[in-house]
């Protein structure tokens, strides 16, 4: 295998691949990329048995084969480099010449024979989706995302095409973020599946804002082809709660607040909230919504911010990283805060089809 | 509304000593729920508390509420495991560990978890499983389960060598009530050697041929906390009363109790009262009972009244006999020379072998590769290097000690006292009894036969000279690194 390619493309079609590497594998070739070198240029693959994720990059092959290499050793030499130009051949025991410019490195490689192939996705059922709807509903959602492992069904992305709907849901028990959008799909394709957070990782890094996406469906793993780009997961296996338990179905009062303001201010007074007293707490007044926070032992700040509200008088806690987490995400210049009182969940809504429901803090007063 | 809780909880007052008894689960259910309901929203009560059910308290125990589904389980869990407890010390005046189960799935798949991202092992491990369970065991296991008793532990399934076959025997003549005069029961041994599998195959033997024994099963730990919420909330009264109705009581850990005075009171009285009335008591520990350092006389002449055994780490034989009875219950193949090797390496702890186990059996079903001594050495690294750094022998204490200071060995042993050759003695006799399980008296005699005082002494003298010489305090810590590598 021989090929010459330009320095910057090999660089980003490996950052591309190299993140699903984890560092401490028990298996060696897991720590190393495939190349598979074709008239039509690279592919770069890579897996941790989990997830795996291919790419290309173009290059001039003059020989082709394939092998595999260490991808974070390669990654570091490859940006090290001195030239533009890169030019690298491999022999059969797979040592891998790299050549640019005035330097020379010579790695080991392994057998592309070795590297475990991607799942097969013949007969598995297909969907088209705009990208950028996927990119967004997934930082919508994503950060709730439960990090306890003895929860692992909420350590992944419920997603679910039903009723010519797309919703991904996550929780972690205190709060939970969902996103609804209308969706073409054949009816027959009804499903629901858990994404787990490596490939919903994966995806978001791979995301772009135009163009659709190919998600296909087998078993117990899906694959999404993003241009050129493939990731393929295994699934979370197990049933997803009944999230819409979790929804209140009434509220009492609602409040429209501006999301920059909210977000800026609620930053701001979190910078005195500490490990003991993690809250912020928040006091609804005529037009008023003030937040404060309290630490006893190193001092309080409290700011207000202007807000549509008539309804009654009271206040209510949350965590505020918690609170700031779908902000940040959001872009719609308004979000609705409904409220029933200060010991039930709140839930935060924007005017598409946003919803985040936060469990607030006990305060003791 | 408000009279009525009144009502119910001078109502309370009174039942509440005979609730063990004669409170069934449906009033103190329902007492508890008017607490909720007083605690939380109108909305989440309903949403979450409304349909909940508590699933048999008629024993000491924890307490398990059922719910229909996940969502109600894991939210309950995760934001009202506060309320719930407080509503059931105030509601009904039982102080428990609440448990949320989803009703209809009465085993949890606990099996299932141990080989997960490996379907083939979980698929077969389960068609084991099924093969077992009889509508009668899945009762026992859900009791278990209620006590926080794995019922995988049981005396089946423990391999008997040399180093158990002791503490095996007496633990099975406790659980078959022929131990009688074995009381109370007193197993120690190192972490990770089977004090608690003994311990729940009693009580899982004990419920089996009698089911309405009254065990209680606990770790000092939890001793420890209720006592404190009683004491807390002032009812000692019914926290005494259900411990001291037990028919037998078992103790996981209970060098726990160290240094916790008012505990250690509590806790000998309860004690003394259940052995005044013949009551089989059976305990656990890391160390022999007189070397639980804070620990009232009192207690550890009690608890050495009745019978010490000894857990110690299995042989070699042993070790490889419980890799062969892991490997068929998990339905896994590996060569003989893999499992020696396995045997050869993990030498300390059992819990541990059976970790360094499930990971070879596991990479085995992932890759099709050949499993090699090279490939094992590979995949158990860490445990490894873990199990060399936990062998220091006092023999590589002296030594340290001694290129440190410029002794010769023999002055360890030695009856010369001059202070430069005292005090680095004190560091190593400070050091053998950090970071060795010889015993005091073990110690003492690698010393130039000394008594085991002496040891304490130095031990204490080093830490002193820790507390208030910089100097010595780094040496021995340059020293502990040294020696761990």
């Amino acid at each position: 295998m021989k090929f010459q390619i330009a320095k910057e493309a090999f660089l980003d079609g490996l950052q591309q691949v190299q993140h699903v590497v984890s560092s401490r594998t028990t298996l060696p070739i897991l720590s190393n990329v495939l190349i598979e070198a074709s008239d039509s240029g690279l592919r770069l693959t890579t897996t941790d048995l989990d997830v795996g994720v291919s790419g290309t990059a173009e290059a001039e092959v003059s020989k082709t084969g394939s092998t595999t290499l260490p991808v974070k050793r390669l990654v570091n030499i490859i940006r090290e480099l001195p030239s533009a130009e890169v030019e690298v051949s491999v022999d059969s025991k797979n040592i891998a010449s790299i050549k640019s410019g005035p330097s020379f490195f010579k790695i080991i490689g392994l057998p592309d024979t070795e590297f475990p192939p991607l799942a097969d996705f013949q007969d598995a059922k297909e969907y088209q989706i705009p990208q950028n709807l996927l990119r967004d509903g997934l930082k919508k959602t994503s950060y709730a995302i439960s990090t306890d492992e003895t929860r692992y069904v909420l350590n992944g992305i419920f997603t679910s095409f039903k009723e010519g709907k797309l919703t991904l849901v996550a929780t972690d028990g205190r709060r939970l973020a969902m996103v609804d959008n209308d969706l073409e799909f054949p009816a027959s394709h009804e499903t629901d599946f858990i994404i787990p957070t490596k490939a919903v990782q994966e995806l978001q890094r791979l995301l772009n804002s135009e163009g659709d996406l190919t998600l296909r469906l087998s078993d117990n793993q899906v694959c999404f082809e993003i241009g050129s780009s493939i990731i393929v997961s295994k699934l979370i296996e197990g049933n997803y709660p009944n999230y819409r338990q979790v929804i209140p179905a009434e509220t009492k009062e609602r409040l429209t607040v501006g999301r920059e303001a909210l977000l800026e201010t609620v930053r701001r007074v979190s910078l005195l909230s500490s490990e003991k007293s993690n809250s912020v707490k928040l006091s609804f007044g005529a037009n008023e919504l003030g937040v404060a926070a309290n630490s006893p032992d190193i001092g309080e700040a409290n700011e207000s911010v202007e807000v549509k509200y008539d309804g009654k008088e009271f206040a209510i806690a949350f965590n505020p990283d918690f609170l700031q987490a779908p902000l940040r995400a959001l872009d719609d210049e308004n979000v609705h805060l409904d409220l029933i009182d200060e010991m039930s969940p709140g839930v935060l809504r924007t005017e598409d089809a946003f919803l985040y429901v936060l469990m607030p803090m006990r305060v003791t007063s | 509304m408000k009279n009525e809780q009144d009502g119910g909880r001078t109502k309370e007052k009174e039942t509440s000593a005979a609730v063990d008894s004669a409170g069934t689960s449906v009033e103190v259910w329902e007492k508890v729920k008017i607490k909720l309901n007083e605690y939380l929203s109108a909305d989440a009560f309903s949403r979450w508390f409304k349909s909940a059910e508590l699933i048999e308290d008629d024993e000491r125990g924890p307490a398990v509420i059922g719910v229909n589904s996940d969502m109600q389980q894991i939210w309950i869990e995760t934001n009202y495991m506060d309320e719930v407890r407080a509503a059931f010390a105030e509601g009904a005046g039982i102080h428990t560990q609440a448990f949320i189960r989803v009703l209809g799935e009465e085993v949890a798949p606990s099996v299932k978890k141990v080989a997960r991202g490996s379907a083939s092992v979980s698929e077969q491990v389960k068609v084991v499983k099924q093969d077992e369970e009889s509508p009668k065991t899945v009762a026992l296991e859900r009791k278990l389960k209620k006590m926080g008793i794995n019922p995988e532990f049981n005396f089946e399934s423990f391999v008997v060598g040399d180093n158990s076959q002791f503490a095996h025997a007496a633990c099975s003549a406790v659980a078959s009530g022929e131990g009688r005069s074995f009381n109370p029961l007193f197993i120690h041994g190192r972490a990770g050697l089977g004090k608690t599998h003994l311990m729940s195959s009693i009580a899982q033997q004990l419920l089996i041929s009698e089911p309405k024994a009254k065990v209680v099963f606990l770790t000092a730990e939890q001793f420890a906390n209720e006592f404190i919420d009683a004491v807390r909330k002032g009812n000692l009264d019914s926290f005494r009363k259900s411990y001291r109705t037990a028919d037998i009581m078992l103790i996981d850990d209970i060098q726990f109790l160290a240094g916790k005075e008012r505990t250690q009171d509590e806790f000998f009285h309860t004690f003394s009262g259940l052995l005044n009335t013949r009551t089989q008591l059976v305990l656990t520990c890391d160390r022999p009972a007189h070397e639980i350092q804070q620990l009232e006389p009192r207690l550890v002449s009690r608890f050495e009244s009745g019978l010490t055994v000894e857990l110690q780490t299995p042989g070699f034989e042993t070790r490889v006999a419980i890799l062969q009875r892991k490997m068929e219950q998990w339905n896994v193949v590996l060569e003989d020379e893999v499992i020696f090797h396995i045997a050869n390496l993990i030498q300390s702890n059992v819990r541990r072998l059976e970790g360094a186990l499930t990971r070879v059996a596991s990479f085995s079903f992932l890759s099709s590769e050949e499993m090699t001594i090279a490939k094992v050495d590979d995949l158990l690294r860490d445990l490894i290097r873990d199990e060399n750094s936990r062998q220091i022998t006092i023999d590589a204490i002296q030594k340290a000690i001694c290129e440190q200071y410029d002794l010769s060995l023999a002055d360890m042993s030695s009856r010369r006292r001059p202070s430069s050759i005292a005090f680095p003695r004190q560091i190593a006799m400070a050091l053998s009894r950090q970071l060795t399980n010889h015993s005091l008296v073990e110690i003492g005699e690698a010393f130039g036969r000394r008594d085991h005082g002496t040891v304490i002494h130095a031990c204490k003298r080093v830490e002193q000279e820790i507390e208030v010489n910089t100097e010595v305090k780094a040496v021995v810590e340059k020293l502990i690194a040294v020696l761990q590598r």
